[in-house]
């Protein structure tokens, strides 16, 4: 019987589809699907320390939020390190990506391989050269300081001085990255718009300001958008360099969930409210960003 | 990235002066971005006394392997290494094994419900760890898999990202070579590992230095899982050691640990940086 073969043969490939997709959507479903359900159960409920003992509270968990001064400090110090990282890291990206475009025959393998290396280095790592070059009597930026005549602060444990810290050796994280994806978008330019401007008697900065930053500007968008991501994420850095503090000057919002969750007598609910806050927001950014993402895969 | 840059200054053919300078820039530019790992190098081979010297240098004035010695020896640092090693090998065979499985289901067979599961494992990119990662560590503290190899590593042995990328490349490979080694009596299973698997060696090998290079890096989730040192990963490993009031501040030790840390992905980088930064440029995602 035909028929009953082809139904056989379509059933027989359904179940190898399944099979194999099988580790993979166990895994997602477990670790990333359930904890989307568990994450806001855990929110409405107080949780006792160290115990299953659950009592749902409804909404307490984010009320209390709302006012915890713990909690707004977390999010300025989230905003103030997005306000920092984020522009900072794109301008100075930006600057790099259009001087590595420069047509050079030799060499450039150099400038790119001394400039794109921080893509490979961890947080913690990066956390840890940091904390030695900001060391306050021998590290190299306070002996620069000391070069013209600035009597450097003790970065690290200043409630002025730490975040800018944390702040700086981020940016230093996250430029490879930040470059090669700019580089990519000026790589992607037209250049018969260069020689059209060349003949009309533009100068570079005139090309630079006119033709590549505007044709530049879905690749800063998505620059935007993912930069801002990875602030609200940064945990590894804050943890090594400064443990949140000075005080609180260093804890965002990811550290104080961590602090809620993990020190001292932990508070799940309530990190688990501030984190499916945080969730929230990132999420709606990573959809913005997929959009994005989505439509210039199906034009290009 | 060797294809040709647009011209943004005209291309010249003999080497000018503004060559030169653009040469100085950025070399310039290069060496202060790469500087803290140069400093960090240099410093761990310095000895331990001349390393805290005023003014500070870069280079030691006199080489010493002493560092290494001392960071190997004082804490279970080769245990921590150890223990990332292994954590990243699961990661990553796991990764590529199942991301292959999964993208071969998604661009060869046809069975109901897969482009909804597509979707699925594409839209799960969207959810941050920051969601996760509470539930999980008290799931994986009820199943007893703190301070394991299991509790390191389950929430991580799917990759959406590495089903996506290959599935990508694996729709680029033509339908007529699925057909006629179907039609020669090649099961699914023989075709994906006797012909596509290799001919996309090249994708597969991207993707895993992406997966080995976020598995070696991975900070919050060993912190919080591992409470006790034996099954510390060398990330956490180099906190408790920055931290660690004993030893006062070892920084020459400690900048050895640091360089140990990061040898193995700095030399992923030597090795395979194009591949790395064409992953990069093309996704958009560091993995």
């Amino acid at each position: 019987m035909p028929v009953s073969r082809k139904k056989w043969t379509q059933f027989k490939e359904a179940l190898e589809g399944y099979l194999y997709l099988s580790p993979t959507m166990i895994i997602l479903g477990i670790f990333t699907f359930l904890p989307i359900i568990t994450s806001f159960t855990l929110s409405l409920n107080r949780i006792a320390p160290f115990g299953n003992q659950m009592r749902f509270v409804g909404i307490e968990n984010y009320t209390r939020l709302l006012t915890s001064a713990d909690y707004w400090n977390a999010v300025r110090v989230s905003l103030l390190f997005m306000l920092g990282t984020v522009p900072i890291g794109i301008t100075i990206a930006v600057i790099l990506a259009i001087a590595l475009s420069y047509p050079m025959r030799n060499l450039s393998w150099l400038h790119r391989l001394l400039i794109f290396v921080p893509i490979v280095i961890s947080s913690a790592v990066t956390g840890v050269l940091f904390s030695w070059i900001y060391h306050p009597v021998v590290g190299y930026i306070n002996y620069l300081l000391s070069l013209i005549g600035i009597d450097g602060p003790n970065w690290l444990s200043s409630k002025d001085w730490a975040l800018i810290a944390v702040t700086l050796a981020v940016v230093w994280r996250q430029l490879g990255f930040n470059v090669i994806i700019a580089l990519a978008g000026i790589q992607n330019i037209d250049g018969t718009y260069y020689e059209a401007a060349k003949v009309d008697g533009a100068n570079v900065w005139h090309r630079i300001r006119h033709i590549t930053i505007p044709l530049l500007s879905p690749t800063l968008f998505f620059l935007v958008l993912i930069n801002t991501i990875n602030s609200l994420q940064t945990f590894g850095e804050i943890n090594i360099l400064t443990d949140g503090g000075p005080g609180r000057a260093t804890t965002n919002l990811i550290y104080n969930i961590f602090v809620d969750a993990f020190v001292g007598t932990p508070q799940r609910g309530i990190a688990s409210a501030q984190a499916y806050l945080l969730a929230i927001m990132i999420i709606v950014m990573s959809f913005i960003q997929f959009r994005g993402f989505g439509r210039k895969v199906h034009y290009s | 990235m060797t294809t040709a840059t647009p011209p943004i200054t005209p291309a010249k053919r003999s080497i000018s002066a503004s060559d030169w300078w653009m040469h100085i820039f950025l070399i310039g530019i290069g060496l202060l971005v790469a500087m803290p790992i140069f400093i960090a190098i240099f410093a761990s081979f310095k000895l331990p006394q001349d390393i805290t010297n005023y003014p500070p240098t870069i280079l030691p004035e006199a080489w010493t392997v002493e560092n290494y010695v001392t960071a190997w020896t004082s804490t279970p640092f080769g245990r921590f290494f150890l223990n990332s090693v292994v954590q990243t090998g699961i990661i990553v065979v796991a990764n590529i094994l199942f991301s292959i499985l999964a993208a071969y289901a998604f661009s060869f067979l046809h069975f109901p419900g897969r482009d909804i599961l597509f979707y699925l494992v594409v839209g799960s990119l969207m959810i941050p760890f920051q969601l996760t990662f509470i539930p999980n560590f008290v799931l994986v503290t009820e199943w007893g898999w703190a301070n394991t190899f299991q509790g390191l590593t389950a929430p991580f042995l799917a990759s959406a990202f590495g089903v996506f990328m290959l599935r990508q490349f694996f729709l680029s490979v033509p339908k007529d070579l699925h057909d006629s080694a179907r039609i020669d009596g090649a099961s699914n299973w023989r075709f994906l590992w006797q012909i596509l698997v290799p001919i996309s060696k090249g994708s597969i090998s991207a993707f895993g230095i992406f997966s080995f290079l976020g598995a070696w890096s991975q900070y919050l989730w060993p912190l919080i899982i591992t409470s006790e040192e034996n099954w510390r990963t060398i990330q956490i490993g180099l906190r408790f050691f920055l931290f660690d009031q004993e030893r006062g501040a070892d920084w020459g030790a400690i900048m050895a640990s640091a360089v140990i840390a990061l040898i193995p992905t700095l030399l992923i980088f030597l090795i395979a940086q194009r591949q790395l930064v064409k992953g990069i440029a093309m996704t958009g995602l560091k993995g």
